[in-house]
């Protein structure tokens, strides 16, 4: 397993921190690609942000109240090594499914 | 085809003594320990590309290679395709091997220039006295929901190129022997790795390419599965869509051969007569968009060598004539089962006049 670690985005045009408003997953919770991970409030407006991968939860950085710093840490996913980095989903494997069938005369000419 | 005149840059690898010689590996793994062999063969190789180094790369294909040969001949490199391809050109002319990575296809873009006017010419524009032994690895395809730029097909577009060489593998045991082979080639190869099939696993007979190969190159196409009534045509991710194809059709008492075409440039001629000589069917199914796809160009060498006796004009299931799509669409653009059974009909049903 390989650990990856999320720093706060830019939230808006160019601003500089945010403060954490709620917590809305744990150190040892699989998250799931695009799911809610904290709310966060910047001088523009309250957000939540999506998990960039699918993970297990290892730190979160702030609790409420605090503030962080665009570019420092806010989480630390734990994810297999082989999809470590991945930009995208590892395709599933899956029994092939059909709605088409064939029919034919093979008359040999 | 030039020859190379560098020193060990066509060590054979004759001497890779692989006992117990099948193995069960994914592609990643298979693509890895090809790296790894070409690395400890052949000391003027040199790996490079964004995130290569350290991290191992995104897809993890050069893994622990830095650790291993050390950051001299495995490194990280700017994000700028444009230099790495460039500075692969430099390293050739300086008798290295570079086996440069651009992290996804559509960033290969921004180095078209160095790979279409420097890397693939400079052998003719010195008159063989400044070969390109340059095997660009380019993750390519789509599969994979990523965002724009990382799942483009850009077969057409390198094949259209005079002076390269291309090549897709559809398996681990595809993906080990021709990495291995195009990089002891003397001339620059593109090397496309079908990215949604990284992960799956399956046997690689590290000593034999091809059965009873007697030690021969891997090169040409490949019969993945013999049929008799229809040949199904594919390279890269979308062969192991036609075996399912093949598998399907079996049900419905269609026997159909597939052919994985490997090296896409320079293309296999003899083996798609061969092959649909005896079938006198064919369909060709790509990933990439219709108009001017590789598929026109593998239909029409169908068509010159089997006119005679084609049952039906060569049917292409591609991707859409439109910019790769979000992840959301991409199994409407990708040539799914059903399309490719339709296209298949629409050839069985085929009547003359």
């Amino acid at each position: 397993m390989a650990e990856i670690s999320f720093p706060l985005p830019d939230l808006g045009e160019g601003l500089i921190e945010a403060t954490v408003l709620e917590w809305l997953v744990a150190p040892g919770d699989q998250v799931e690609r695009n799911q809610p991970l904290v709310e966060v409030e910047t001088t523009k407006s309250a957000v939540e942000l999506p998990s960039p991968q699918a993970g297990k939860v290892v730190r979160i950085h702030g609790g409420p109240g605090d503030k962080i710093n665009v570019g420092e840490p806010l989480i630390v996913l734990e994810v297999p090594d082989n999809t470590a980095g991945i930009v995208g989903t590892v395709p599933k494997e899956e029994a092939p499914k059909r709605r088409v069938r064939l029919s034919a005369v093979l008359d040999e000419d | 085809m030039s020859n190379s005149t560098l020193e060990g840059g066509a060590a054979a690898s004759t001497s890779a003594a692989t006992p117990a010689s099948t193995t069960v590996m994914s592609m990643q793994q298979a693509l890895n320990r090809a790296l790894d062999e070409v690395l400890a063969e052949n000391p003027r190789t040199l790996i490079f590309g964004e995130d290569c180094g350290r991290l191992g790369g995104v897809f993890r294909i050069t893994d622990g290679l830095q650790a291993k040969h050390g950051a001299q001949r495995v490194f990280d490199t700017p994000l700028a395709e444009s230099g790495i391809l460039g500075m692969s050109v430099g390293l050739a002319m300086a008798g290295f091997h570079p086996i440069p990575e651009v992290q996804f296809d559509g960033f290969a873009y921004p180095a078209v220039n160095q790979i279409v006017c420097q890397m693939a010419r400079m052998n003719y524009r010195s008159r063989g006295t400044m070969p390109m032994p340059i095997t660009l690895r380019v993750p390519s395809f789509g599969g994979i929901r990523a965002p724009e730029h990382h799942g483009e097909s850009l077969e057409a577009l390198f094949a259209h190129v005079p002076g390269l060489k291309v090549v897709s593998p559809s398996n681990p045991h595809e993906a080990y022997h021709l990495l291995k082979y195009a990089a002891t080639r003397p001339d620059p190869v593109i090397f496309m790795e079908p990215k949604s099939r990284y992960w799956q696993k399956d046997d690689v007979d590290l000593a034999h390419c091809d059965a009873n190969d007697d030690g021969a190159s891997p090169t040409g196409a490949k019969v993945q599965r013999e049929g008799r009534h229809l040949t199904l045509v594919a390279w890269g991710a979308m062969v192991a869509r036609c075996l399912q194809v093949a598998g399907l059709a079996a049900e419905d008492g269609i026997d159909i051969e597939v052919l994985d075409l490997r090296w896409l440039k320079p293309i296999d001629a003899e083996a798609l007569a061969a092959s649909v000589r005896k079938t006198r069917r064919a369909v060709v199914v790509h990933e990439a968009p219709l108009t001017s796809g590789l598929g026109a160009e593998v239909a029409q060498l169908i068509t010159q060598s089997c006119f005679d006796t084609l049952k039906a004009p060569v049917e292409r299931v591609t991707g859409f004539d439109v910019p790769y799509p979000s992840g959301d669409l991409e199994d409407e653009y990708i040539p799914n089962i059903d399309r490719i059974l339709f296209g298949i009909q629409r050839v069985l049903e085929y009547k003359r006049g």
